[in-house]
């Protein structure tokens, strides 16, 4: 059997900050722009995909972040091959939108604690003066000069998302900002 | 030695916390509290260096950033050690070690110092003229003497063990300056609601106001300190206001980005610091910036005003009320304005001895009343030409000044005096406001430059814009902030403020003298050792523009940047030229306004931080198996795989042999890779790339072109046809992300009517691409339910696939020009399948190899690398690769370019094939190409491009681009190197298996 | 360092983008049928002023858009972003 491997990033905890690997998770890049394609996401996912710039919508086991005016990013529990299988029949076989499993592009950090944006603004021009206050919202930026998606749940616990080949820098970029906090 | 100079009580200094220090491998003692120079002071000490280009003994002269003498080298000889440290500034610590710079051997004997005998003769210019020639004497005499002379303290030479870090912290209001003005500033800015951040350069709030301790200044009926006092207690408690002390502000950008240094340990000792970050850069967003930056006081241009004990009077000051360290026993105040007697009270209060020259005629200040009162004796009308004292200064000689101040007249007086105060008025720091943009104004009535108007959101408050008198400064920066924030009401309106006013004004820029001015020494730049003279010289010899006489005479140009040199230097030329000071202009001031550690500017960016890698999937397995790396681009990519004690040249031998004569294996996880779907994909591909697409079948690949719209080469990959609208475009690995870029350019702005979405997935998938005559049976065992057969599954075609039941792709596609397949998988895969294929793989010795081994390989077969054998000037016709350019298609990206007179030239340089006469020489890529080596001037033909000794060929190979290279084929040329000259011939760039037999081998 | 309002992201730092040179420059649609001369003043020719320049830049660190930004080059102010395909609302 072919055996899975992550970017070696393991649980690691320092003042006021836990990390962790959310790993495995399936991810779904989603492209499109007309009416049908909104109508049929939202039937298949239950979720109007958001379409406020910078922001998420969550229900349930499935977070959908807004990229761009016609781009999202949706993962979580309940997003799965069954899923993507019937979001490609009803969208990208119909051609009225693209569905793109990005599974393995992205790998997701966990960053939880009051330090989080004491990491995030060594690292970012981004201003996260209102960003931490909101919940579900999405930042596209520059950490550490490297491109990441930061997916804000809750009150200091956001999901960083970051290319499988930047992982392991950005990894140890973080835990070398921890270490002085 | 005891602090015999210490001689009153400040609350300022923590008195049970003694310190002890080395200065001059000598042991010293101050309190917390101290900095390095009035630590010095109370001791007695002045003397701290020598001048950089006439060794003259200089002393401490002021007490902040803008100190040009008293720079030390601190940390003893170890790693932490550090030049150019300004000991106004420098905190004292326990254990503090620190040397005299620009001396030898030591600061009270320098042999340097010669050069103070020989200065008529080295002036302004001195070095430019001297040593033009002869030539050679420049690399084997002056350069080495000059360099040795040079230079301010010693650089260290092991690596900085310290931390640095850099952090973004974005805010409503941005005050830079912790002194009255900001403290009111932060106060009204927090107060309405602004996230604000307060920085300030000194360890503690409160500025020059904090230590005023005379009843002439009052506030709301209380001494302005005590006011001032409560006020920064009240910042305390605000939840909006961040205060950073120790923090300085180094730029200030446009759209208000602004860069500040933090300083964290360098004021504690050694052993407080370990692990310790030690200064931080702030990278600041500042919706809105005040400016409360201060002004700093201006000294006299008069005969050897340098001596140690010449000292700035507000500086005198602060040492006296601040750290209760008095500069002299018998001190001289030498003025044209009020402020200075401030300096006076204070000395006089402290019972030491002191007297007053003011070159004004009379002033009607309650200041110098005051001053009167107190019975001290006052030389109006006066002027000092001379000082005495050689460590440090003795006596001065004054002079009564003539009635339009160009001359002096009478009698000289002697004065006994180890303590000189100078003060010529001050000068508004508006450095960062122009670093900003803005531009600035000149006030003439105290001869100051102004911020005028301002590029970004930004106020100037405070004595940096022009405002030095109390009641101004409050009022004044309570009105502008309540204008700038929109505010009608502060809790600070109304105060009742007393202050005395400044009186008359008299301002000579350089004082005369009995003597000529060839004869006397009246330095403007005491780091630089720049004179009136000189500039003077430097306009005789025709400089007008100050930026040009600040050039020729290196007014300051030294670690101060001029900030007391200058406004003397431009009211000198003004004079001189009979210009208006306003017209003039300034220097331009350029960041940094402080000097700023190399440690700060790339904070954490060293070692592995100093540049981002990217790893593949299989990247651990290459680590465990010995590759070599090669960086491409970011990315970490194996070069080669040595066994056992392999040189490069062995490995790649043996790789490349084994991949033709078995099977080779490369992870080609890093070539880029986009995903294409909608109805009009394929039309799209028509458009980007030279060749057609459409008749692509479903389930085929095809190698394609990109080109820039100016005809030249831009990218390469092999596009898999997956569906009937669905397509996977692999690019370079260099290339990937402005590929997408430029493809998103083409849909979001010249072609929004497609139908089609980009997304990259070049980090989804893991690539294993396996080559040679075996690759077939190893595909075979690893997917016994497909039949890899020519008919089934021929060369460029594609098949999904499942291997222990996870799905990928298999292209049979070959960059080597063997039988070879890629097989792409989910990259959490990626390491298994590569050990899978490697077990599977080993009874035919499969073979990793890295990229050495793949350039090699195509380079035989005559592949090209965009970026190695392309350089952005070539264009598909000069690659010989005409077949791949489509003449049925109507347009696609670049086309038309390739009609263009100049494309079409036929001496362009096109790619060739190079053999070398002697099969064993390899050639150096990037070498030049010849056909006449006589012939003068040497006439360049083109370069080698890619080079490689052929282990299947078993000669030496190389690509070239040759002008006119296609009709060269046959022809002899050169390659001359530095000891020999290499003969070539021109040949097909083809140079293996010209027939494509090995694909379907 | 500029801020960028990027008409889809909002205010961003101008590390986020790469500035794509000057705006409003159509590729032609038929350019077989144009002179070397016309082809060379679409490939080649840039205004490349001082003062009000039309400009375009990429959000390629966010949201991958392509858009148009009006600056004065002589101070760097920006006076408006605007998507493509829309008109300069700044003549």
């Amino acid at each position: 059997m072919l055996s899975i491997n992550y970017p070696k990033i393991e649980n690691k905890s320092y003042p006021n900050l836990e990390l962790s690997l959310i790993e495995p998770m399936h991810k779904l890049n989603l492209r499109g722009k007309n009416r049908e394609f909104f109508t049929k996401v939202g039937k298949q996912l239950s979720i109007m995909l958001p379409v406020e710039s910078n922001t998420s919508a969550t229900i349930k086991n499935i977070s959908a972040l807004w990229l761009s005016p016609d781009e999202w990013l949706i993962y979580g529990k309940d997003v799965d091959k069954n899923l993507e299988l019937s979001l490609n029949k009803e969208i990208s076989n119909l051609n009225i939108g693209s569905i793109t499993d990005v599974s393995d592009q992205w790998v997701i950090i966990n960053m939880k604690g009051e330090n989080v944006f004491e990491i995030l603004s060594k690292g970012s021009p981004f201003n996260f003066n209102e960003f931490k206050k909101s919940k579900n919202v999405v930042a596209q930026t520059l950490l550490n000069h490297i491109d990441v998606i930061i997916h804000n749940q809750d009150t200091n616990n956001i999901n960083l998302l970051v290319r499988k080949s930047f992982s392991e820098h950005l990894w140890l970029w973080i835990n070398d900002s921890s270490s002085f906090l | 030695m005891s602090e015999s100079f210490r001689s009153s009580e400040t609350k300022f200094l923590e008195k049970t916390i003694r310190i002890s220090f080395k200065f001059n491998g000598k042991t010293f003692y101050g309190y917390k509290g101290d900095t390095l120079a009035s630590a010095l002071l109370s001791n007695g000490i002045h003397l701290v260096g020598r001048s950089f280009k006439y060794h003259r003994p200089r002393g401490i002269m002021t007490c902040g950033s803008e100190e040009p003498n008293a720079i030390v080298q601190i940390g003893g000889n170890g790693v932490f050690t550090e030049p150019n440290v300004r000991a106004t500034e420098q905190e004292l610590y326990e254990g503090l070690e620190a040397t005299s710079q620009n001396c030898w051997p030591s600061v009270e004997f320098d042999i340097g110092g010669i050069n103070n005998l020989i200065s008529p003769v080295i002036p302004a210019g001195f070095y430019y003229k001297t040593f033009m020639w002869p030539k050679k004497f420049w690399y084997s005499l002056y350069e080495p003497a000059i360099r040795k002379s040079a230079g301010l303290g010693k650089s260290p030479t092991q690596p900085d063990p310290e931390l640095y870090e850099h952090k973004y912290i974005h805010c409503d209001v941005l005050v830079v300056g912790g002194g009255i003005s900001g403290v009111i500033a932060a106060n009204i800015s927090a107060d309405n609601g602004n996230n604000t951040l307060l920085i300030n350069d000194k360890s503690s709030l409160g500025g020059s106001t904090i230590y005023q301790d005379d009843q002439n200044y009052k506030i709301n009926e209380k001494i302005s300190s005590d006011w001032l006092n409560n006020e920064i207690n009240n910042l305390k408690n605000k939840e909006n206001l961040t205060i950073l002390n120790r923090t300085s502000l180094a730029a200030y950008h446009s759209y208000n980005f602004l860069l500040a240094r933090e300083n964290i340990s360098d004021h504690k000792s050694l052993n407080e610091r370990s692990n310790q970050l030690r200064q931080r850069l702030w990278k600041i967003r500042a919706k809105k910036v005040i400016l409360a930056t201060g002004a700093i006081e201006r000294p006299l241009i008069f005969n050897n005003n340098d001596r140690p004990g010449v000292m700035l009077a507000s500086s005198v000051k602060k040492y006296i009320d601040h750290y209760g360290v008095r500069c002299g026993n018998k001190n001289v105040i030498f003025t044209n304005n009020d402020t200075s007697y401030e300096t006076a009270l204070s000395l006089n209060k402290k019972g030491l001895n002191v007297s007053v020259i003011d070159i004004r005629k009379n002033s009607s200040s309650k200041l110098v009343q005051s001053v009167k009162k107190n019975g001290i004796k006052i030389y109006w009308n006066h002027t000092v030409v001379d000082t005495k004292g050689y460590r440090k200064i003795k006596s001065i000689q004054i002079m009564q000044l003539s009635d339009d101040g160009s001359n002096v007249t009478g009698k000289k007086i002697n004065l006994d005096c180890d303590c000189l105060s100078l003060s010529g008025g001050w000068t508004p720091m508006v450095h960062l406001f122009t670093q900003s943009g803005g531009k600035l104004k000149f006030r003439d009535e105290d001869q100051v430059f102004l911020p005028n108007t301002a590029m970004s959101d930004q106020i100037s408050i405070g004595s940096c814009n022009g405002d030095f008198e109390l009641d101004d400064v409050v009022n004044n920066t309570i009105t502008s902030i309540k204008k700038f924030l929109d505010i009608t009401s502060t809790s600070f309106d109304n105060l009742n403020i007393h202050c005395p006013k400044q009186k008359e004004n008299r301002n000579i820029w350089l004082l005369p003298n009995d003597k000529p001015l060839g004869k006397t020494k009246p330095f403007l730049d005491f780091q630089n050792d720049s004179t009136a003279k000189d500039i003077k010289l430097a306009m005789r010899e025709g400089f007008r523009s100050i930026e040009h006489v600040k050039r020729y005479t290196t007014t300051g140009m030294g670690t101060d940047q001029g900030k007391l040199a200058n406004m003397h230097a431009l009211g000198i030329i003004s004079e001189a030229a009979g210009v208006k000071m306003g017209s003039l202009g300034t220097t331009t001031f350029r960041p940094p306004y402080t000097p700023l550690t190399f440690g700060t500017i790339v904070g954490r960016g060293v070692g592995t931080f100093f540049d981002i890698t990217r790893k593949t999937p299989m990247h651990e397995w290459h680590v465990e198996n010995k590759a070599e790396f090669e960086n491409v681009g970011q990315w970490k990519r194996a070069w080669f795989y040595p066994k056992g004690n392999e040189n490069m040249h062995q490995a790649v031998q043996r790789e490349s042999k084994t991949a033709r004569e078995s099977a080779g294996i490369l992870d080609a996880s890093t070539l880029g890779k986009i995903d294409i779907k909608g109805t009009d994909a394929s039309e799209f591909l028509n458009r980007v790339y030279t060749n057609a697409w459409s008749k692509l079948g479903i389930g085929k690949c095809r190698y394609g072109l990109m080109l820039n719209e100016d005809g030249m080469v831009y990218d390469d990959g092999v596009t898999t046809r997956l569906g009937e609208n669905h397509y996977i475009m692999t690019t370079t690995t260099g290339g990937a992300a402005n590929v997408l870029s430029k493809l998103e350019d083409y849909l979001q702005t010249e072609w929004p009517e497609l139908d089609v979405w980009l997304t990259s997935v070049t980090d989804q998938y893991a690539t294993a691409s396996i080559c040679g005559p075996n690759s077939k049976n190893i595909l075979k065992k690893l997917f016994p339910s497909i039949e890899f057969n020519d008919e089934n599954f021929p060369h460029m075609s594609f098949k999904n696939a499942k291997l222990d039941n996870v799905d990928c792709r298999i292209m049979r596609i070959s960059f080597t020009g063997e039988h070879s397949y890629e097989i792409n998988i989910d990259s959490k895969y990626g390491k298994s399948l590569w050990e899978k294929c490697m077990e599977t793989g080993k009874e035919y010795n499969i073979t990793p190899y890295g990229t050495e081994t793949m350039h090699l390989l195509r380079a035989e077969k005559g592949f090209i690398i965009v970026g190695q054998d392309t350089d952005g000037t070539m264009t598909p016709i000069d690659l010989q690769m005409d077949w791949i350019v489509s003449k049925k298609k109507y347009d696609f990206i670049g086309k038309r370019s390739l009609y263009r007179s100049d494309t079409m030239r036929e001496d362009r340089k096109q790619l060739v094939g190079l053999i070398t006469d002697d099969p064993n020489e390899v050639l150096e890529e990037g070498a030049q190409i010849v056909r006449d080596v006589k012939k003068k001037p040497i006439e360049m033909l083109g370069h080698v491009t890619s080079s490689y000794f052929s282990p299947n060929l078993n000669k030496s190979i190389a690509l070239a681009v040759v002008r006119n290279g296609k009709k060269l084929k046959g022809n002899k040329l050169y390659v001359p190197m530095k000891n020999k000259t290499i003969n070539v011939t021109v040949s097909d760039y083809i140079f293996y298996d010209k027939e494509n037999k090995r694909l379907n081998a | 360092m500029f801020i960028i309002n990027c008409p889809f992201c909002g205010e961003r730092d101008q590390s986020e983008f790469s500035a794509g040179g000057e705006a409003h420059i159509i590729r032609p649609k038929q350019p077989t049928e144009l002179s070397d001369d016309e082809w060379a003043d679409f490939l080649f020719m840039r205004k490349n002023i001082k003062g009000i320049q039309f400009e375009r830049w990429y959000h390629a660190h966010g949201c991958r858009k392509w858009f148009n930004v009006v600056r004065d080059t002589s101070n760097d102010k920006i006076h408006a972003v605007y998507k493509m395909g829309e008109k300069p609302p700044i003549k």
